[in-house]
């Protein structure tokens, strides 16, 4: 049983927004507005993996942001 | 005749390394976390070193497949009995295969994940996570070029060889080796040119899936006809 780190997530998101050239104040919020929204969203399941926290907030930032979206869900399938 | 089967096999081996997507792929993922962390004057030069370590090694490999190519084949592919000259086409044509149905780990799907093993892909992308200094962005460049080794030794050794059958006639070796060098690391500069002026990674990969289907066929293409100009202008 793992626990997920947030804030690490949420630091990684911020790098890449800051790649992808997004306002960092922009970013910050959008970023905490889609984590929350993602873990409302899993509450329900009693066991979650990384894949289904990773998909469910690259869903909500894709509202915000679809670049950041794509670029967060397949930064490990890039090479 | 015989030329002409030379200025194609090399002309095929560029169009192979330019296609192949390793070097590329960490290089753009390299700038994306650099670009991430420091300024973008900071990420530019540090992706300048990035591609200087790609070119050395690069060259520093291709001169090795000179020396290995004049120990194995004696500056000629011709002599008709040779077993290893036999050996290099089942190598090309066994490349040609693999290239086309292994070279990306699901060719159907919409990532870019390649045949090499997931711990070096790891491995590659950590490196790239925690560039800091030139001198990592250089390693990072190098060994990224030399895990793609398996695809490109071969035909190192096999374009070596013709640059010098050519040598002898018509070209000067140094002149067709810088050419072999620059011209397969033109898309790495292109790249490089997209980041300059704006493009992200998003975008860079959305193309990279788009075109992944075409550098598959002109890989596998590309080894299986120069398999077939050695059987043709080398053995028969």
């Amino acid at each position: 049983m793992k626990d997920f780190n947030i804030k690490a997530i949420q630091k990684e998101l911020e790098l890449d927004a800051k790649a992808l050239d997004i306002p960092s104040g922009a970013a910050k919020i959008f970023i905490q507005h889609a984590i929350d929204s993602a873990i409302k969203s899993l509450s329900k399941k009693t066991l979650i993996t990384e894949n289904d926290l990773r998909r469910a907030i690259a869903k909500e930032l894709k509202k915000y942001h679809p670049d950041l979206a794509y670029v967060y869900q397949n930064r490990d399938t890039i090479i | 005749m015989n030329v002409f089967a030379s200025i194609g096999i090399v002309i095929l081996a560029m169009l192979i390394m330019a296609s192949l997507q390793l070097v590329p792929g960490v290089f753009a993922l390299f700038f994306h976390y650099v670009s991430g962390k420091y300024s973008f004057r900071k990420a530019s030069s540090l992706s300048l070193y990035f591609i200087l370590g790609s070119e050395i090694i690069s060259a520093f490999l291709f001169m090795s497949a000179f020396f290995i190519s004049y120990t194995l084949f004696l500056n000629d592919l011709n002599p008709r009995n040779n077993v290893l000259t036999w050996i290099f086409i089942g190598i090309f044509i066994a490349l040609s295969i693999a290239c086309f149905f292994f070279y990306y780990r699901s060719p159907h799907s919409h990532n870019t994940e390649l045949f090499i093993p997931r711990k070096y892909a790891k491995i590659l992308n950590l490196r790239a996570k925690s560039v800091k200094t030139p001198s990592d962005a250089f390693v990072l460049g190098a060994l990224s070029n030399t895990y793609e080794l398996i695809i490109t030794l071969p035909l190192y050794i096999v374009t070596a060889t013709e640059i010098m059958y050519m040598h002898n006639d018509y070209f000067a070796d140094d002149v067709m080796t810088i050419l072999y060098i620059v011209i397969s690391s033109i898309p790495l500069l292109c790249m490089y040119h997209s980041f300059r002026i704006g493009h992200n990674l998003a975008q860079i990969q959305r193309n990279r899936v788009k075109d992944k289907t075409f550098h598959r066929i002109i890989i596998s293409f590309s080894f299986f006809i120069i398999a077939l100009l050695i059987i043709c202008f080398r053995i028969a």
